[in-house]
């Protein structure tokens, strides 16, 4: 109770902090934790139902009324004061018209008013207000510059005299953690990633709530050795910090902990909910996904971020009409979000309308080309649309952005197989389950490649597919597949055994599969070379419910079995007299 | 590609263009008469038009000069003028302060094109046709701007600031010779290991001798009159430092680059070329690449690719170059990383360019290309069975899509692997997957499959046109019926009638036609060679080194460099024909060795080390000097080879060492067997084992040579039974393989086992089998040398038989003499004395030269061979002579050489010093 009251506390005074500093992002994500804190004596109220009544303007005012009642807690205080700042009338004045301008994204004039000044708040706006002017202008120098062979190689151009000023602030010692993290920003984009992180985590150890800065830290920490190398002090926003850099290393179970913990005290926390729902994606927990995401929708309905996922999951489910609801609600919401276009994007792919669903991958990737997913899954698109250099071009350029990405591996992997070039194709299956070594479906593509005719490697197939079994093969693909090599290879023992485990397999999900019959009249057979009559019976009598060839043939076969029982004396007693 | 957001166009007006293009107005101001203003002389006017020509169309590196190197350029070629074109082009740069300024100045520009009616020559009236070089170039410029949108013309004229404010701040240090900081670079000290004369040195001192005779040929520009030659070489000289210091910039750029960050220095932006130059570029640096690896350094070169790859993101030949810098400096994952970049990017096809002009080919790509590079990388990396494995399915793609090209590289890919690789260790892939290939039984033996497809690919490439590929089918073909014995494929086994025998005719046929391609590419290159690779040719025309200086050291002799000239004629023929054309020369000179005659083959190798050494891959230009060094060996004895392999060893420093250390191996070996040094003999022979079975495979023709030396040692050693056993392997090993050319060999030496042995009656048959096979084989040498031996024996049985051992010895002779190296001509004039001397009808004191002569010779030639036991036996016989005659004095001498030898022989001076020093 006490912590939480704590914790509440703190993000209060640091929301008003960020919001004084414009790092408006960093500040929503403050607010919307500081909603989803579970509060014991307000379990009869209930929170969400009270975090949808209030309304924006008389948070802000309510927050700052409370800030006063802001008590540092404990080993945690370190908010410099920053009141003194205060003190002389026409600085604050200065300071306000700047954050107006600011907020009216005229950055350039925001910069030109703080000119002459000199504290650290005015120093972070004016840089911050340089940064974001020169961002913009990159970006639209990017469009502007778009040469011949797509150079698009614009750079900030306030990134010299920014780096200059906080380099020397940074030596002279007088220079905030918001001061910190612009200069980390600004080393970032300089390319200076090792001078990045330094300066990033000074800025999260002196000032945790800076989720903005946490995520810069993030984006230079991109490998587990960087992130064991790196001293961060013991506070509860590291827990979020190593939640999320755990799940973008791939290590979904300590990050699901992680967040499960957080989840204790920040129990309504959308955040929390989102993220964890994109690490069971990972885990291919669709289920707790779907239910995440409607939960998640139903508390608030306007949500873009991370819908992508969600749609992910409704295409892999079929779920039309959701899909649909789903993508008229973003469209709606926003349409020119990269998340909304991607959506409309899976919709269409749904609906079996691949030119569409490029078209809307492709404005996915207008609005930023950085955007893995749109890449893989137009890809996919390609694939089925049969144009497999296309198909191979987009996922190559998803593999760049990122070489963790397993589905493009696989993709590449897919349009080389589709293109009679197992062999080739190989190399970018073995890619790909390496990086996902417990997912079956890559298994059984590699094994499927090693097994085409070209090829015909089958003992490595054997391998691959043995391997998916290990897995679980939610599908049953591997077994009959096993049974069936091990059949070609004349192993008829294992053949059975993998029958017999399919079968098994069948019953418990009670499945009717595609190589049930195949399966059965095998068994049947084997058993009935092994002398095994009463066995085979079975088999044979199950195939009996079978319509087709197979029928007349378990007929026959049961006709022959009892010939044999009755001339050998031993099975003279025939059990089941059928 | 589809995946591309962008679209790609060719060309974009940079500050640098801007430069050019006032510079072309100054060289032909619009309506002006014959002679414009600041011109004082024709050629002065011709000068300036020859440096925009070169300016345009040089693909020496990536990026557009600065305005700094352009004003040093300038400075140099403008020579009176210098300070008015410099500061006319500062000025008008300076003076293009607005978007109107620049609109101005390019609707000024149009002025300078001629009009349609280009067909009235006015001779007054200078004005660029616009079909020209130089007008093209300006109406892409003014197409190019009048497309650029505004925002478009704001970037330029920033731009521009940028590039003129660069050349004020920092034209000081330009003052300051280059060579200063490029000491200074860290990369220097890879430059020190490796030859720095073949990088800088030669290059520009090359430049300046080939500039030099390429002026001095009409040919080069055959529109120029007379009185231009003069003034171009003037050009030339002075342009050298200009050019010298254009190269060090270029090795140097990844330094300075990454030194000080675009970022940090808004002003050093850098512009690149256009895009035809800069595949230009690529493309003759690939060509380098190939040609001598080692004068590459992976990183710096990578990182020249890298910050390409920054500024032409949709320029994907930059991932081939990456690939091809890792295949070479043997990083394996990077360079499959790259090759599978470079394909999934390029669907096969080459760069943006030319991608967009792919309509002809299918939506599909061409990924087989990629399969066939896959390959050929696993071959360089020495994994035969992937390499198979994939050229399998490279066949059967290019099948499945259609691609008879690919499908005819693939071949010829596979025949070079089956050729190539080690015989013994393929027997494991011709199971499974090597059955599509071919369709042949695996009955077959890997010989019988390899000549199949060489057969098919050849007639593949044939109907095709594929003149590179035929010529390098001939090349293969000529390669196999070298050493490969052939029979009638279907009709073989022990009833079959075995005609075992290799066919000269067929090789010399193969040769022939390989050498034939040169000429048809004479015609035809215009039409072969793309934008690209035009310029590159150019600029090699411009660069290319006559013959190596190395090579000339070697042999002493003068002016071997003017020998060889069509590689300076401005359309040259592609270097891959030259080198194949090379290669032709060399498996010409393998063929005399193996056919038996040295002076044909030392004329071979040395024209290749003349003509094709700039062309060809070190490897090969390693192989050729490894002949003619061996052949010095051969006729002039170990010091001078000595000599001549240290030369050989500078030069090959980093490169191929194995076939350098090869040679010095095989040397070191047979001199000291000849000094009777049989200790260390033995150690370099099995060195020489050791090389035979590397990692990548066992090489079986050194494995035979490695055992047929250890026997040789042994036998030299008196270990009879010893050799014998390892001889009789040998010749087991050589049946097992098919390696039946070798078997004369072995045969023969079995038969001189059984000779020093004393069993001269067993020796016989031996001898006579190996003549068999040499007279089958077309071996005329080594039967030369079978006769010999055959003598020898017959000697040994008594000297009744002295008569027949002559006559043998006479038959032999003519080759001996003609061809034979210093220790078999040694060897047929001891036997013959020894003949003589032993014929009871033959008296000394008759005619003693008939003895006399032989005997000297013979001395002499063991002397300068240094091999004493053969010597010893020379001075013997020449002391029992003189003896014989009465002539004391002479015997004595005779005996002193006698005993010298003797002395030598049994006292083998330990040589590791000679060794260490080499």
């Amino acid at each position: 109770m006490g912590t939480k009251e704590i914790y509440k506390n703190e993000l209060r005074s640091a929301i008003r902090d960020l919001n004084e500093r414009c790092l408006y992002s960093a500040s929503k994500w403050a607010a919307e934790l500081l909603m989803g804190i579970v509060i014991d004596e307000e379990k009869n109220i209930p929170v969400r139902n009270k975090y949808l009544k209030v309304d924006s303007s008389t948070r802000r005012r309510s927050r700052t009324d409370e800030s006063s009642s802001a008590v540092g807690a404990g080993s945690y205080v370190s908010t410099p004061v920053r009141r003194d700042e205060y003190n002389d009338g026409m600085d604050n004045d200065y300071y306000v018209l700047a954050k107006s301008y600011f907020d009216c994204k005229e950055y350039r004039r925001a910069a030109h008013v703080l000119r002459d000044q000199t504290g650290k708040k005015t120093i972070f706006l004016r840089g911050y207000s340089l940064f974001l002017a020169g961002q913009k202008r990159k970006e639209e120098e990017n469009i502007e510059l778009d040469g011949p062979l797509g150079k698009s190689d614009a750079v900030n151009q306030e990134l010299v005299s920014l780096e200059k000023e906080l380099y020397v602030l940074e030596k002279k010692g007088t220079i905030d953690s918001f001061g910190l993290y612009l200069y980390g920003l600004v080393l970032k984009e300089k390319g200076n990633e090792n001078g990045a992180r330094a300066v990033l985590l000074d800025s999260v150890n002196s000032y945790p709530w800076n989720w903005s800065a946490w995520r810069a830290l993030q984006s230079v920490c991109t490998t587990a050795d960087t992130l064991n190398s790196i001293n961060i002090n013991n506070r509860w926003m590291k827990d979020f910090f190593l939640a999320s850099v755990y799940h973008e290393l791939r290590m979904h179970n300590e990050s699901l902990a992680k967040y499960e913990h957080l989840g204790e005290i920040f129990g309504y926390s959308n955040y929390i909910q989102a993220q964890i729902a994109k690490v069971q994606y990972s885990l291919r927990e669709f289920d707790q996904v779907e239910e995440i995401f409607e939960d998640l929708l139903r508390n608030d309905p306007y949500r873009v971020d991370d819908m992508d996922v969600y749609s992910n999951v409704l295409y892999a489910r079929e779920c039309f009409a959701a899909l649909s609801y789903l993508a008229h609600r973003v469209f709606i919401t926003d349409k020119y979000r990269p998340e909304s276009c991607c959506i409309i994007g899976n919709y269409y792919s749904l609906k079996g309308q691949h030119e569409k669903s490029v078209m809307y991958f492709r404005r996915a990737l207008k609005l930023d080309s950085k955007y893995l997913s749109a890449w893989t899954l137009m890809g996919h698109e390609y694939v089925e649309m049969k144009n497999t250099a296309a198909a191979v071009d987009a996922y190559r350029r998803a593999v760049d952005i990122n070489p963790c990405d397993y589905r493009a591996w696989y993709g590449l992997g897919q349009a080389y197989e589709m293109m009679g070039m197992p062999l080739y194709a190989l190399h970018y299956f073995k890619k790909s389950v390496f990086l996902q070594p417990n997912d079956s479906r890559l298994w059984i593509a590699m094994g499927q490649c090693y097994e085409s005719d070209q090829l015909h490697m089958i003992e490595e197939a054997i391998k691959c597919y043995r391997r998916a079994t290990n897995c679980t093969d939610s599908e049953a693909i591997a077994l009959p597949q096993l049974a069936k090599l091990h059949t070609e290879l004349g192993r008829s023992e294992e053949a059975a055994h993998y029958y017999k485990k399919y079968l098994k397999m069948m019953e418990t999900e009670e499945r009717e599969g595609p190589d049930m019959v195949k399966a059965l009249m095998f068994l049947a057979q084997h058993c009935k070379e092994q002398k095994r009559f009463e066995e085979a019976a079975v088999y044979c009598t199950r195939l009996l419910d079978y319509t087709g060839p197979e029928r007349e043939q378990a007929k026959s076969l049961l006709r022959g079995i009892r010939l044999e029982q009755s001339s050998s004396p031993a099975m003279d007693v025939d059990p089941y007299p059928l | 590609m589809a995946g591309t957001l962008k679209q790609a166009s060719a060309f974009t007006i940079t500050p640098h263009k801007v430069s050019v293009c006032v510079l072309l107005q100054v060289y032909a101001p619009p309506a002006q008469i014959s002679l414009p203003f600041p011109f004082s002389s024709v050629s002065q006017h011709n000068r300036l038009a020859l440096y925009l020509l070169t300016l345009t169309k040089s693909c020496d590196g990536i990026f557009e000069p600065t305005l700094d190197e352009l004003i040093t350029q300038l400075r140099e070629v403008g020579g009176l003028l210098n300070h008015w074109l410099t500061d006319h082009l500062t000025n008008k740069l300076a003076s293009l302060s607005s978007p109107d300024d620049l609109f101005n100045f390019f609707s000024d520009l149009r002025g300078i094109l001629a009009g349609p009616d280009t067909t009235v020559m006015d001779d007054d009236q200078i004005s660029l046709d616009p079909t020209s070089n130089l007008g093209v170039y300006v109406r892409r410029c003014l197409l190019a701007f009048n497309v650029m949108s505004f925002e478009g013309v704001c970037h330029l004229l920033t731009n521009i600031g940028a590039y003129c404010k660069e050349a004020l701040t920092s034209s000081a240090p330009y003052e300051l010779p280059r060579s200063d900081d490029f000491s200074n670079a860290p990369e220097t000290l890879e430059y020190e290991n490796m030859d720095l004369e073949n990088l800088v040195f030669e290059k520009v001192n090359a430049e300046l001798e080939s500039r030099k005779r390429s002026y001095e040929r009409v040919s080069f520009h055959n529109h120029a009159p007379r009185a231009l030659f003069g003034l171009v070489e003037d050009i030339n000289l002075t342009a050298e430092p200009k050019l010298k210091n254009v190269d060090k910039n270029m090795e140097h750029s990844p330094f300075s680059q990454s030194d000080k960050p675009m970022i940090v220095d808004p002003s050093g932006e850098n512009f690149l070329r256009t895009n035809w130059q800069v595949q230009g570029y690529l493309l003759e640096q690939a060509d380098l690449i190939e040609k001598r690896r080692s004068s590459f350094s992976l990183n710096s070169f990578e990182s020249i690719l890298k910050q390409l790859q920054k500024q032409a993101p949709e320029l994907h030949r930059v991932h081939f170059l990456q690939y091809l810098n890792s295949l070479y400096h043997d990083d394996y994952p990077l360079a499959l990383e790259y090759l599978h970049r470079y394909f999934d990017y390029s669907a096969g096809t080459e760069g943006c360019d030319i991608v967009t002009s792919t309509t002809g080919s299918n939506s599909f790509g061409r990924y087989e290309n990629a399969l066939l590079c896959l390959g050929m990388m696993h071959f360089h990396f020495g994994h035969p069975k992937e390499a198979l494995e994939v050229l399998t399915e490279a066949v059967r793609v290019s099948q499945q899509y259609g691609d008879d090209t690919c499908l005819a590289y693939t071949m010829s890919a596979i025949c070079n692997l089956l050729s190539e690789i080690g015989i013994s260790d393929t027997t494991g892939i011709i199971g499974s997957s090597y059955s599509h290939v071919a369709s042949i039984g695996t009955s077959l033996s890997i010989q019988e499959q390899l000549f199949v497809l060489l057969r098919r690919s050849l007639k593949r490439a044939e109907s095709l046109k594929l003149k590179r590929l035929v010529a390098s089918s001939h090349l293969a073909m000529a390669k196999f019926d070298l050493t490969h014995v052939q029979r009638p494929l279907l009709s073989f086994g022990p009833k079959a009638s075995m005609k075992l025998r290799t066919f000269p005719v067929n090789v010399c046929k193969d040769l022939r036609s390989c050498s034939r391609l040169i000429s048809e590419f004479d015609t035809e290159s215009e039409l072969m060679i793309t934008d690209g690779a035009m310029s590159t040719v150019w600029l090699e025309n411009l660069k290319k080194p006559m013959g190596s200086t190395v090579f000339i050291q070697d042999n002493g002799s003068g002016n071997i460099r003017d020998s060889f000239r069509f590689c300076a004629q401005p359309c040259s023929v592609p270097a891959s024909v030259q080198q194949l054309v090379g290669s032709s020369y060399l498996v010409r000179a393998t063929a005399w060795e193996t056919y038996g005659s040295a002076p044909l083959a030392r004329i071979s190798a040395l024209v290749f080390a003349t003509c094709f050494a700039e062309s060809s891959s070190s490897e090969d230009v390693a192989l050729a000097y490894a002949k003619l060094i061996r052949h010095i060996a051969m006729f002039k004895g170990y010091k001078e080879a000595f000599n001549a392999l240290k030369i050989a060893e500078e030069k090959f420093l980093s490169v191929s060492k194995s076939r350098i250390l090869l040679l010095k191996l095989q040397l070191l070996h047979e001199r000291a067997l000849h000094k009777g040094n049989l200790k260390r003999a033995q150690q370099l022979c099995d060195e020489l084992g050791v090389l035979a079975s590397s990692v990548t495979g066992v090489d079986m023709d050194l494995e035979a040579e490695a055992s047929l030396r250890s026997a040789r040692t042994l036998l030299a050693a008196n270990q009879y039974s010893e050799a014998a056993a390892v001889a009789h392997t040998l010749f087991c090993m050589c049946y097992k393989f098919n390696m039946q050319v070798e078997n004369a060999t072995v045969l023969l030496l079995l038969a001189e086992i059984h000779k020093k042995s004393g069993n001269a009656v067993l020796g016989i048959p031996y001898v006579l089998a190996s003549i068999s096979f040499c007279q089958l084989f077309n071996l005329d040498l080594l039967r030369a040398s079978a006769s010999l031996t055959l003598a020898e024996l017959w000697l040994s049985l008594g000297s009744t038989h002295a008569k027949r051992a002559v006559i043998l010895i006479h038959g032999a002779l003519p080759i001996i003499l003609g061809h034979g190296g210093l220790e078999l001509r040694g060897r047929a004039f001891i036997a013959e004395a020894k003949c003589y001397l032993s014929d009871s009808s033959f008296s000394v004191i008759d005619n003693p030269e008939v003895v006399l002569d032989p005997l000297s010779q013979a001395s002499e030639e063991f002397e300068v061979l240094e091999y004493h036991e053969l010597a010893a036996e020379a001075f013997y016989l020449l002391a029992i002579v003189y003896n014989k005659l009465g002539l004391s004095e002479e015997r004595e001498e005779a005996a002193v050489s006698f005993k010298k030898h003797i002395i030598a022989l049994e006292t083998p001076v330990d040589e590791r010093f000679l060794f260490d020093m080499l």
